[in-house]
């Protein structure tokens, strides 16, 4: 067992400081420091959280049939 | 306010739209924006017209879906499944990320290619990979922007839980939009 936490542990780490907004631990720091691909990943988590915050909507239309039951149900009130 | 009778045309598609993303159901994403019409006529005295009608609809609906997936929470309890497997192990191999699933470079300008219309896409169709909870506890937290006590409320988890689900779909997601948006492998 090493004392410093493993990229599993870290990965786990980073969402959590996400939701948090706490900063992130002195052993999260140092793994971070040394590898690359741990910190490919906060990149990565925080570009995901950016990108779908302002993902614009998309997706298929309101079919006519759809319409059409949507317009009686408002005509009926 | 405009007549109801244009409201229809003008925002159907666009509730719609918002709706199915979070319900991924076209049915149930139908009854919601009814639902939402019906609420917004029966208290059209309350418009104040210092955001858009679309706006404010949409703020209707989006308490109508955060209603839908409470009611759902209580209906149908988290299945074992979901509970039990851990997806870690899809990912790591013993302490170290495992060869197939090492996180990529996403290469130059992924902050761009994050605002695109291809990423909203690519972000759906991963969305619709994961299961029912993982895929709303991310909803709620980073497209709704709730909260995380909030979020877990309305999914009837402890926050504790919703860590869990958090992480689960950041885990998923990081890799399905890897694979289909920001580094497809080369052909
Ligand atoms: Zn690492």
């Amino acid at each position: 067992m090493s004392l410093l936490p493993s990229c599993r542990e870290v990965s786990r780490l980073l969402s959590e400081a996400l939701d948090s907004g706490r900063p992130l631990g002195l052993h999260v720091r140092i793994h971070l420091g040394v590898c690359e691909v741990c910190r490919r990943v906060l990149a990565q988590f925080a570009l995901i959280r950016h990108g779908a915050a302002r993902a614009p909507e998309g997706g298929p239309d309101l079919s006519p049939e759809a319409k059409a039951r949507l317009r009686r149900s408002l005509d009926g009130r | 306010m405009t007549d109801p009778n244009t409201w229809v045309d003008a925002y159907g598609t666009r509730l719609f739209r918002y709706a199915l993303s979070r319900v991924r159901d076209e049915s149930s994403a139908e009854d919601l924006i009814q639902d939402t019409f019906l609420t917004a006529l029966k208290s059209r005295d309350r418009f104040k017209g210092d955001s858009s009608e679309l706006t404010w609809m949409t703020g209707i609906l989006r308490n109508k879906i955060f209603e839908f997936y409470r009611r759902q929470a209580k209906d149908v309890p988290l299945l074992p499944s979901d509970e039990e497997s851990d997806p870690q192990n899809e990912f790591f191999d013993g302490r170290h990320w495992s060869a197939s699933s090492a996180p990529r470079d996403w290469g130059g300008e992924p902050a761009r290619k994050a605002e695109t219309a291809e990423f909203s896409a690519a972000l759906r169709r991963c969305l619709d990979a994961l299961s029912e909870n993982v895929a709303r506890a991310f909803i709620l937290r980073e497209m709704e922007g709730l909260a995380p006590k909030d979020a877990a409320e309305a999914l009837g988890v402890p926050p504790g839980h919703l860590a869990v689900l958090l992480y689960r779909a950041r885990l998923r997601l990081r890799r399905c939009l890897e694979r289909s948006h920001f580094a497809p492998e080369a052909a």
